[in-house]
């Protein structure tokens, strides 16, 4: 049973008031779990592994923006947060860390409807024009 | 003669930049002047950027903010129920089923499929437009009340997909109907499309219905 009402009770105990409410927003589920880390841009990531969560529904998380979106993750603990990987970025050795001496410009949202939105151009010449209609003189 | 826009001078969000006023002033003079055919030649770097977007723009005053909350209930209504008509063409159409099923489970955002054009929002089209399907595609996007949106789902309806050379398929739902958002894929995975919607509803949230008879400045 992973939706019963005594879970809930328990969970919303657990995490208090105001993470209730924030779980309702946005999950739309009571969970109760360990805070595993926080990525960069402030989103938290948790896990309940131990308990009676449902198959693939362990891990989750609570966003720091208020109109969230995927794309706001950063790319490692979204790839933990998808059961790609078991070890969350933060608890990685430095054999498998990455250090890269030119910081990447990061994008921490999905640029569509702002002025970040991709624009596609061309250029090539245009192989074809327009039609424009000409009517011819009646002889 | 070069026209600038008439909130070019006037805008007070963004703060002109120097480079900007001495445009503007460039711009007054040569309006005065005698010879209206004598063209301004502007650099295009003194050219200004950072224009806001309609949807970045902050509330400026107290009928923006009134305006602005009817606009948020406005979009908040129609995100919440979000009931596409399905026009379902091709392999794309069985992903979309996925979509309504019990793993993505679409009711949970409000949206329910109608079988109806003329009690639907949103059309996605799904799969492969031929030109003998065209003329109804737009037969039932007409009949569609407004406000109304467009999702284009698949490599075939966003350009013809591996069909784009065929002679009796539209390269792109597009040459028949506006598109608000493309779904790249072949066919998309269910959560693809998810993320399409969730963009569409992005999308609503940053329209501005009241602007369209109303505008502080």
């Amino acid at each position: 049973m992973s939706s019963s009402i005594i879970r809930t009770i328990r969970n919303a105990y657990r995490i208090g008031f105001k993470e209730y409410m924030a779980q309702m927003m946005t999950i739309g589920d009571t969970k109760a779990g360990t805070l595993v880390g926080v990525d960069r841009f402030g989103n938290k990531f948790y896990e309940n592994k131990d308990e009676d969560e449902i198959h693939l529904r362990t891990r989750w998380v609570m966003y720091k923006e208020k109109y969230y979106d995927v794309s706001q993750l950063e790319p490692g603990w979204h790839g933990w947060l998808g059961y790609l990987v078991d070890t969350p970025p933060n608890a990685l050795d430095a054999a498998h860390t990455s250090v890269q001496k030119v910081p990447k410009p990061m994008r921490i949202h999905n640029g569509t409807g702002t002025p970040d939105a991709y624009v596609p151009y061309s250029t090539v010449k245009p192989k074809f024009q327009s039609w424009t209609p000409t009517i011819k003189e009646r002889v | 003669m070069i026209r600038l826009p008439s909130f070019a001078a006037s805008r007070s969000l963004v703060p002109l930049r120097p480079s900007q006023q001495a445009l503007v002033r460039t711009f007054s003079a040569s309006t005065s002047a005698s010879k209206p055919d004598k063209q301004v030649v502007v650099s295009k770097s003194a050219l200004p950027k950072d224009y806001p977007l309609p949807s970045e723009r902050k509330p400026q005053n107290v009928i923006d903010y009134a305006m602005t909350t009817l606009d948020a209930i406005a979009n908040w209504a129609r995100q919440g129920s979000f009931w596409p008509m399905t026009f379902g063409l091709a392999c794309c159409a069985v992903e979309m089923m996925h979509l309504s099923g019990p793993r993505y489970d679409q009711d949970r955002v409000g949206i329910i499929f109608r079988a109806s054009p003329r009690q639907s929002d949103i059309m996605i089209v799904a799969g492969t437009l031929t030109n003998k399907m065209a003329p109804a595609l737009r037969q039932v996007y007409d009949q569609m009340p407004e406000p109304r949106w467009v999702l284009s789902m698949g490599s075939c309806a966003n350009g013809g997909g591996y069909y784009h050379y065929s002679y009796s398929v539209v390269r792109g739902c597009d040459r028949i109907v506006p598109v608000d958002v493309y779904v790249p894929g072949c066919p998309p995975t269910s959560e693809a499309l998810m993320y399409g919607i969730l963009q569409l509803q992005k999308k609503m949230r940053l329209q501005k219905i009241t602007r369209l008879w109303y505008r502080s400045r």
